[in-house]
């Protein structure tokens, strides 16, 4: 495969490039542009697709805000008038849909992309075109789920699609094929991904860095791609039962049939609660490299991070079923999940205990990156200990699908996931654009984004508790009870919290433009940080590293950097990060061999929505698709992972090898 | 030195630890209650029903422990951002951290969790317990309203099955169960005040205890996500003293009474015999040629049923429990009459005084502009020429007039 740089041993210089053919075998010649739009769409580098991903999901960040502002906007009031039923249903399908896989996921995808071959010290992944094929396929899958507003309206289901309702004749718009074969497709992405992660993670750490000695987010995205491979495939086949059963008639969840509707919902379920940690374990990764870095630290109990880590990876499995306690399991099952559920907090709160701890006695540094962390450490906590409320299997049957679950939620992914990937902003912002974002404008985003995220969604505990369902497309005043305190007063203020919530998101936007015009620089090593990614210049080279450094610690960087007084105890400096770039730069590689760009990925995921509309609309254009994919397949396997110069297209002069290595 | 003076901090934190903890314990339990709506009909927080007071009895104590713990972590948090700011200290020594503590953290919460387990389990098993039931009432839900089936039970005059809508009416302090299913898609039947909610799968039948302490109206709402009028599928049980329900019983075994003659209402009974019979039945109504009417809804809606209309007027709701019969003035008496007095009020019925003549006249009017269904004529290919709830019959004003007179007959 594309892989064709590997950690090299210091003092093993000149290995050979390995031989490719002389012309290409594939009908297109290899792009070659360095510059401009060709050279991040046919892009295989690691770091460039990383920020296509995050550019990407924080598309979809902003249209699943939309879709959540009007929802509230709606029920801001009894009997709100602002959607009709019908497109209510639709936006709280695809709000929910928006978020978790069009942006949360990709946007952990999106770090996961840039720091993970970072932070071990590679050069870039294991199959740097499968890499962006797993992009493209992403960018296909979000545009057919999202097609279906324009053609007859969008899923209605509900993100979690019950069957039966989810049927042909309950649902009979086109907006459930569209979500069912658009996620069919972002699951291939998903699937993609995490294979070359681990498979990056697994081969390819920097010599020295055992797998204790990886740092945490590292060791949570690997986590996170085991649940991805095994959570994936169950989605996959329970969407596929779906599609057969709306366009090709098939009866997997038709009860005049002999059909037991039960069956989606154990499917969707396996899936959806790995699903969770999928969504909240790159977050917890990002805080434990934040929390650290601000309190001049290392991370309390390292160890029990990683295998508290890998215990919700394993226990997360046995879990699904709390989603279906009111379902009518019987009392065994309901019993057995309930307990499984409660043992399911232990790790998660061991994580608490050990932020906490890894904070305590430290030397605190409050940027906007460390207010996230913070932020995510509290709201978290509350979404667990909510989340304690209901693995209490009876007080959940009062509270399931009510507002409760909302608010719960919302504390555990937008307090948990987002607040974390905030902080990744704006601790990796400068790794990656070589600007550091405004710290004021940073604080005043959290604030707000902190006001705005408890005023909308604290009042859903009391909301939910004191009995409003959630899904409805409007509520009434006869059941919202009396007195100031009312539901329909709670309501009104989740709906301003909500608008507050979109100014702290739309203050970060401003952030980022008046960044990217500033002509600031930031420094090299602007929070005095402790791991590799942070040994290179911002933004890294596209080979990432000079030298590939030998591990001897965790918290490698920091290590380089300080040094304790074997007689004082005390801590000191002993080298900047200039020093260490110095040091890199003078020991550089000599030969370094990056994987070449490629236009095969890109059309390869194209053929994926053609195939989806043509199941949608008419089986030919599917034919016409998978002709498509069938002669991409063909072109890539025949395409050499690295191409000499005469390759390209057009041509570059010079001879042999393509080698990226401005040393010295 | 830095160990030191740690220590002492963690000595003396521990204290005021338990001092703030104690007061935001107690003040946020004070904001919590004072937040809260009074009589939100739909509480989870208000038991009025063994069942639902078990949940209650569990859930408390896991409410209150999960707010301590919480307030304990704030505080450590916050003690710890206050007091460990960078002020130029010098940087903390590079520890890894203390394996008896985090053991010690792992099995505490492992040991609470384990007690709230205990009676979880024990609670679990109790509110499955059906070997005691004394009333078994089948319910079924359909896009958008629940229909209530009571077979034969002597014991309580029920000679003959009963069927109804709307409102499900149980005699106070028995034990009664609910078999549930679906006609359609997934609903979710739920009277916070008396248990928790249990989902009706078509193809299934799923079983629910209820068992109210005293009379009086208990409402809930559909709590699985049905579809697109969901929000409109409300539902009430309404709680009788058992000599209250046997004469509620033997109300609605009787026969609809055909209008006096030559009445505003014997002209709506034709008006409903040539459109709303085609779903909807009422017992006892005959055809003008004598025979009995009887309502084909299987080949009309795509369910196979609607609300059956027998004894329309001895219920307070109409359309999924969602508009009132009863003006709100009436209503108001009727729910908020003592436990004593509830019965009388309730089986007095609508009268003719108490009619919400408006929203029933809007829905005759226009069923689809009030509860959105897929009752589009041009949607009717999907479902097989079905409709998939009351369709918009036209109906002129003049028949709306005859068909309200008619239908306020239907006691």
């Amino acid at each position: 495969m594309a892989i064709i740089e590997r950690p090299v041993p210091v003092g093993v210089p000149d290995i050979p490039a390995p031989a490719t053919p002389t012309r290409t075998f594939g009908a297109l010649r290899r792009p070659v542009a360095t510059t401009g739009w060709k050279s991040w769409v046919f892009t295989v580098d690691h770091k460039k697709l990383g920020i296509m991903y995050g550019a990407v999901a924080m598309f979809f960040f902003i249209v699943g805000g939309i879709e959540a502002v009007l929802i509230r906007l709606q029920l801001a009031a009894p009997n709100g008038k602002v959607l009709s039923a019908d497109v209510y249903n639709q936006m709280f399908t695809m709000h929910a849909t928006t978020m978790v896989f069009l942006f949360v996921m990709p946007m952990a995808a999106a770090f996961a992309n840039y720091f993970v071959p970072l932070q071990i010290g590679a050069r870039d992944v294991a199959f740097p075109r499968i890499n962006a094929f797993g992009f493209w396929t992403l960018v296909g899958g979000g545009i057919i789920v999202n097609l279906s507003w324009f053609f007859g309206g969008a899923a209605d289901g509900g993100w979690f699609m019950y069957a039966p309702n989810s049927g042909p004749v309950f649902s009979p718009s086109n907006g459930v094929d569209f979500w069912a074969l658009g996620l069919q497709i972002t699951g291939i992405a998903s699937l993609t991904g995490a294979v070359n992660l681990i498979v990056t993670v697994l081969n390819m750490r920097a010599p020295g860095m055992s797998l204790m000695k990886m740092p945490v987010f590292t060791w949570l995205q690997l986590v996170v791609q085991f649940l991805l491979l095994f959570a994936i495939p169950v989605i996959t086949v329970a969407l596929f039962l779906l599609s057969f059963q709306r366009s090709f008639g098939a009866t997997f969840f038709d009860v005049s049939a002999g059909a037991d509707p039960l069956l989606w919902q154990h499917l969707f379920w396996i899936f959806g609660h790995p699903e969770v940690y999928i969504l909240v374990l790159p977050s917890f990764g990002i805080i434990s490299e934040v929390l650290p870095v601000f309190s001049k630290k290392p991370l309390f109990g390292y160890p029990f991070v990683v295998f508290s880590g890998a215990a919700i990876g394993f226990v997360g499995w046995g879990v699904w079923a709390h989603h279906m306690f009111a379902s009518g399991l019987g009392p065994v099952s309901v019993a057995v999940f309930s307990i499984a559920t409660m043992a399911i907090a232990v790790p998660t709160g061991v994580k608490i205990v050990n932020w906490t701890m890894t904070i305590w006695g430290g030397k605190l540094n409050f940027t906007a990156a460390m207010h996230f962390a913070i932020g995510l450490v509290v709201l978290f906590t509350i979404g667990g200990l909510s989340g304690v409320t209901h693995a209490v299997a009876p007080s959940d049957t009062q509270q399931t699908d009510t507002y409760y679950i909302v608010a719960h939620f919302h504390y555990v992914l937008f307090g948990g996931a987002i607040f974390g990937l905030f902080a990744g902003f704006y601790y990796w912002w400068p790794k990656m654009f070589g600007k550091q974002l405004n710290e004021r404008l940073g604080k005043a985003n959290f604030w707000l984004m902190v006001i705005g995220m408890n005023m909308t969604f604290g009042p859903m505990h009391m909301i939910g508790l004191q009995g409003q369902p959630r899904r409805m497309y409007v509520w009434t005043e006869a059941r919202a009870g009396e007195g100031f305190f009312n539901l329909a007063f709670w309501n009104r203020v989740a709906s301003i919290g909500s608008l507050v919530l979109s100014i702290g998101v739309l203050l970060f936007l401003i952030n980022v433009v008046k960044t990217a015009r500033s002509k600031q620089v930031a420094p090299l090593d602007p929070w005095d940080a402790r791991t590799l990614e942070w040994m290179t210049t911002s933004p890294p080279k596209e080979h990432n590293f000079d030298a590939i450094p030998t591990v001897h610690h965790l918290d490698e960087f920091f290590h380089r950097k300080y040094a304790q007084d074997p007689v004082t105890h005390e801590i000191k400096q002993v080298a900047t990060a200039e020093d260490i770039m110095r040091d890199q730069e003078a020991n550089a590689d000599k030969h370094i061999h990056m994987p070449s760009p490629s236009y095969w990925p890109i059309i390869l995921a194209g053929g994926l929505p053609v195939i989806a509309l043509g199941v949608i609309y008419a089986i030919p254009v599917a034919i016409v698709g998978a002709a498509i994919v069938v002669l991409a397949m063909y072109g890539w396997s025949l395409e050499p992972s690295t191409a000499p110069d005469t390759d390209f297209d057009p041509p570059a002069s010079g001879d042999g090898t393509k080698e990226l290595a401005p040393l010295g | 030195m830095i160990r030191h003076s740690n220590k002492r901090n963690a000595v003396r934190m521990s204290k005021t630890v338990r001092r703030i903890s104690a007061a935001a314990a107690g003040l946020s339990a004070v904001a919590l209650l004072a937040g809260c709506a009074k009589n939100a009909p739909q509480d989870t927080w208000q038991p009025k029903g063994p069942n639902a007071q078990k949940i209650d009895d569990l859930q408390k104590p896991v409410f209150a422990i999960a707010g301590i713990v919480g307030i304990i972590v704030f505080a450590a948090i916050g003690y710890a951002l206050f007091k460990f700011k960078d002020r130029g200290q010098p940087i903390p020594e590079q520890t890894h951290g203390k394996p008896v503590l985090e053991i010690g953290m792992t099995i505490l919460p492992a040991v609470i969790l384990a007690g709230i387990g205990i009676f979880t389990f024990q609670t679990i098993f109790d509110l499955a317990k059906t070997d005691d039931t004394e009333m078994v009432i089948n319910v079924t839900g359909q896009q958008w309203w629940w229909e209530y089936d009571y077979p034969v039970q002597e014991q309580y005059g029920i000679t003959d099955p009963i069927i109804t809508s709307g409102q499900l009416v149980i005699p106070s302090g028995t034990k009664v169960l609910l078999r549930e299913t679906s006609r359609d898609v997934i609903h979710s039947y739920w009277i916070p005040a008396l248990n928790g909610k249990r989902d009706a799968v078509p193809g299934r039948v799923h079983t629910l205890r209820l068992e109210a302490d005293e009379p009086g109206i208990y409402a809930g709402q559909c709590t699985e996500f049905c579809g697109l009028s969901h929000a409109v599928m409300r539902m009430e049980t309404v709680a009788l003293s058992k000599d209250d329900f046997a004469a509620w019983v033997k109300g609605q075994l009787s026969l609809a009474a055909s209008p006096t003659e030559g009445s505003l209402a014997q002209e709506g009974e034709s008006v409903f015999l040539n459109q709303c019979v085609r779903c909807h039945q009422v017992n006892g109504l005959k055809k003008a040629d004598g025979s009995p009417a009887i309502a084909a809804p299987e080949d009309n809606v795509w369910s196979g049923a609607a609300p059956n209309l027998t004894h329309l007027m001895s219920r307070n709701t109409f359309a999924g429990a969602s508009w009132n019969l009863l003006t709100k003035q009436c209503r108001k008496d009727v729910w908020e009459a003592s436990s004593e007095e509830f019965g009388k009020r309730y089986l007095a019925g609508v009268t003719e005084e108490c009619l919400n003549q408006t929203d029933l006249r809007r829905w005759l009017r226009n069923a689809p502009a009030m509860k959105p269904m897929y009752a589009d004529p041009t949607k009717l290919e999907e479902t097989g020429g079905k409709y998939r709830g009351m369709p918009n019959l036209g109906l002129s004003e003049d028949d709306i007039d005859k068909l309200v007179a008619y239908l306020a007959t239907l006691k």
